[in-house]
This record gives structure tokens, C-alpha cells and sequence, in this order.
């Protein structure tokens, strides 16, 4: 059977657009294939992104993909005290992910990918144990496209994942389960900030959002832990809409325009994501922040660094794991430590009982939190133990450990 | 889509898991965590194969939207 072409990926999300950007600067014959016919539909995200990401992996986001600036974020305590954590500048946008991931994907295809939509993932092919290949449905077909080196771009639930072995499947305690609404007539306070709300009424294990959009809109939305059996995302979601104080100041007025699921995972990335002639990015490769959820950023980087491996190694005809492996160590050298730090953090924050992050929040409050200087993590270090407080010193002795303040 | 009933398999488990397909928006979470790969997803809809599911029940509380529930067989 003929190479279809020398990369397929398989999903055609912001990871495998990248990957295939990436793939194509390094010379590469690409095809994408997703199993959706509507890239970009439904929205399963809160549409957040840094300026950081797109930059380093050299794309630029799509201009009429932008529905607001960011210049940072506002956490509310349980008990509603407020940090602010805000840059000068915008440091990120919102964006609008149907159009973000449409353009993206359809500048892969201008920059010389092909394109297979409507295309589920069945199995892969193999070649003395080395992936070469998918096997697909597609128009009610079953098709083999044989290739170099397969790149799984496919989510959270990532076939190519299971089918290599990489990630067989998650425990209810690794993801979020999240449920969001698309709002208009909304008061936000802020309209250059997101804002989270914390605690153990509101969100279990997760957090609610608001996040501004353009013309007095906002994504308005919950993550929970996935292994929460009290309610559901979207029985959080409404009683807070209902109820929440926050919600009455902001957004009493609101209308639904579009509902939205999805699910994240939050134990940070796959032990590794390469195998003989297949790797992984994305949420497949379980890039996304343990304790925000974000991932475009990681995508796009993590993604355009696959791609460009993926090509070198194609060149040089060796496939095999021990020459894919250096996408996981340049990942890695990114944002490994990164990843790392904050896994701990999520440990940290889920065992911290409200009372107490409240107690933390009244010790910040009112800082405009730009960058944790040296000596402002000083500053807010003693002022914490200089109250006594047993569980507040011992809350910041851990944030000392993982050299947060 | 009639799903078919393995033969081969024991019947032992009683329950099946159900999706209410009105309710479900396609977020995959039931699918990420099924131990057995019980539920496959389309563009649209998810499938729960009653003869891989063993009913375990682990797909019910990460639905956003309560949309699985166990039922008898």
C-alpha cells in the first residue's frame, strides 16, 4: 500500500494544526484526519489563552479568532475575598475557539497539509512493531492510511493513545468534569480579567469561571473533579447562577446562547508520549495545567516541537522511540518543571479546607499581584506567620517548599 | 445501531450503563474513564457496547450533565 503521506495526524484541534505546521516547516508531507466534519465544534474549552504559547511556537493567532484582551485574572476566596493577579498590558486573549481552531486548521491545509474529515480512528498499522500507519472509517468505508510517523492530536479521550498504550484510560480523580454556558446581557466587573471562584460550596475540586467576551458576553462555567458524586457540573452551574452572590451582581441579566461540555485531564502529562513510529500532544499527551486547565499553549508549543521532530527523524529515516524521544526532552526542558511544580500545588490547594484559603486571601488581598518579587514573597510570608495561625503557617511553609513564596 | 449481545460473555453483571442521548453533549468524559473501552464515541453520539460494558457505574458522576445512568439488563 502506497504512504499516504509522511505524517498523519490524527485530530485537527490547536496540538495537531500545530504539530502539522511544525511537521511541514521541517519538510514533511502531512495529512490531518479528524473524526469530526465541523473542526472547532462543539466548544469543549474556556477559551483562554497566553500571548506566550503562539509566540514561542512561531503562530500567530488568528486575528478575527479574538474576542477580548487579558491582562491577567481575579480569584475570589470561598468567602469572596479578591486577588488580583494583573499585568500592565494584556497578556493573553479569550478567544473565539470555533473560529481559532477552524483557522488554524485551515492554514495547515494552505501551508501544504491534506485534510480528511469525517474520519474515526478504528486501529493502527504496524511494521515489525513499529506504528506505520491508521486505520480509519470514513464514509462508511474502512480505509488504511499508511504513513512515516503517526502524531495522536485527539484529545482527552485519544485513541491513538489507548491504541499504542500510552494512556490506557483515566480514573475518575484525573479529570474535570465541565459544563459551561456561552452567556449575552452580562454586567462583568471586569472586563479585561477572568475571573475564578474558588471553594468547596461553589466548585469541588474545581472552580467556576467568568471569562469576558466581546459585546457584553462572557463564558461562564464550572470544572469539578471528575470523581465528585454530590452533583453535577451543570447542577453547580445553575445553583450558582441562582443563588451566588457574584452571579446576581453580574450576571442577573444573562441570557444562555450556547451550552458546552467537556472533560480535562488534570494529572499532568503521560509518563512518556513516543513510541516506535507514533507520539502524542495535546490533551493526549496530557498537556494541560493541572490546576487552570489551560492547554492551548502547551498545544501549540508541544505540538509545532512534534511536528518538527517528526520531520527530522523522518529525513534521517529513523523513526524508532530512541530518535522520537527528542520531542519529549525538549518539551520537557520547557515545561517539565513547570508541570511538575504545579501537580504539587494541586495536591496542596485540594487538601487546604476553605477556612483556610480564606485566611490565605485576607493576607494578599488588596495586593495587585504583578510578578511575585523576591521580596514581596517575603513580605507576604511573614505576614502570614506573624499570625499564628497553625494551619496558615503550615499552608505557607508547603507554598515555601514548592518555592511559591 | 442495534447493538448485539456478546454470547461468549458470562452474564453476570446485571446492570448496563445508559446514555440518555438528549442529554449527552459529546464531552467524552464517560469514554476517558471506562476501564473495559465500553463507549465509543461519534460526531454526534456515544455508544455504550452492552457487550463490553460490565456495569460498573464508573461513567455516571463525571457526566456534566447527568446523563448516564446504570439500568437493569
Amino acid at each position: 500500500m502506497s504512504v499516504k503521506s509522511q505524517v498523519i495526524v490524527v485530530g485537527a484541534g490547536p496540538a495537531g494544526s500545530s504539530a502539522a505546521v511544525g511537521a511541514l516547516r521541517g519538510g514533511a508531507t502531512v495529512t490531518i484526519v479528524d473524526r469530526k466534519t465541523n473542526v472547532g465544534i462543539p466548544v469543549q474549552c474556556g477559551e483562554a489563552i497566553g500571548k506566550t504559547g503562539p509566540s514561542v511556537a512561531e503562530i500567530k493567532i488568528p486575528e478575527i479568532a479574538i474576542q477580548a484582551p487579558l491582562r491577567g485574572f481575579r480569584v475570589y476566596s470561598p468567602g469572596l475575598l479578591t486577588v488580583d493577579f494583573a499585568e500592565e498590558e494584556p497578556s493573553g486573549f479569550i478567544l473565539d475557539r470555533r473560529v481559532f481552531d477552524k483557522e488554524l486548521f485551515a492554514r495547515a491545509t494552505e501551508a501544504g497539509a491534506d485534510s480528511l474529515l469525517g474520519a474515526r480512528v478504528l486501529d493502527l498499522t504496524r511494521s515489525n512493531g513499529t506504528v506505520d500507519g491508521v486505520v480509519v472509517r470514513h464514509d462508511g468505508k474502512r480505509k488504511t492510511l499508511k504513513a512515516n510517523i503517526v502524531i495522536g492530536a485527539d484529545g482527552v479521550n485519544s485513541q491513538v493513545a489507548r491504541l499504542t498504550g500510552l494512556r490506557k484510560t483515566y480514573k475518575p480523580v484525573d479529570i474535570d468534569s465541565c459544563f459551561a454556558y456561552e452567556m449575552s446581557n452580562c454586567d462583568l466587573v471586569v472586563d479585561d480579567l477572568m475571573q475564578f471562584l474558588l471553594g468547596s460550596e461553589v466548585s469541588p475540586r474545581g472552580y467556576i469561571w467568568i471569562f469576558p467576551k466581546r459585546n457584553g458576553r462572557a463564558n461562564v462555567g464550572i470544572g469539578i473533579g471528575g470523581a465528585v458524586e454530590t452533583k453535577t457540573a451543570k447542577e453547580y452551574l445553575d445553583h450558582f447562577l441562582k443563588h451566588h452572590d457574584v452571579a446576581k451582581q453580574q450576571l442577573s441579566n444573562a441570557r444562555v446562547i450556547e451550552t458546552r461540555v467537556g472533560a480535562l485531564p488534570v494529572n499532568g502529562p503521560n509518563k512518556t508520549n513516543v513510541v516506535d513510529g507514533a507520539l502524542l500532544v495535546g490533551d493526549a499527551a496530557g498537556h494541560v495545567h493541572p490546576i487552570t486547565g489551560g492547554g492551548m499553549g502547551y498545544a501549540m508549543v508541544c505540538g509545532s516541537i512534534a511536528g518538527r521532530v517528526a520531520a527530522e527523524c523522518i529525513t534521517h529515516n529513523q523513526v524508532g522511540s530512541t530518535q522520537l524521544q527528542k520531542y519529549e526532552t525538549e518539551w520537557r526542558k520547557l515545561y517539565g518543571a513547570e508541570f511538575d511544580q504545579s501537580l504539587k500545588l494541586r495536591e496542596l490547594l485540594l487538601k487546604t479546607d476553605d477556612d483556610t484559603l480564606d485566611r490565605l486571601a485576607k493576607i494578599v488581598t488588596g495586593e495587585s499581584i504583578v510578578k511575585l518579587t523576591a521580596g514581596k514573597k517575603v513580605k507576604i510570608f511573614m505576614k502570614a506567620m506573624s499570625t499564628g495561625d497553625p494551619k496558615l503557617i503550615s499552608l505557607m511553609n508547603e507554598l515555601r517548599k514548592l518555592r511559591m513564596v | 445501531m442495534s447493538p448485539t449481545a456478546s454470547s461468549s460473555k458470562k452474564k453476570t453483571e446485571k446492570k448496563l450503563a445508559d446514555v440518555d442521548g438528549e442529554l449527552c453533549g459529546v464531552c467524552q468524559a464517560c469514554a476517558t474513564v471506562c476501564p473495559v473501552n465500553a463507549i465509543e464515541v461519534t460526531e454526534s453520539y456515544v455508544i455504550v457496547l452492552p457487550a463490553k460494558c460490565t456495569g460498573c457505574g464508573v461513567c455516571v458522576p463525571v457526566c456534566p450533565v447527568g446523563a448516564i445512568t446504570l439500568i437493569e439488563r
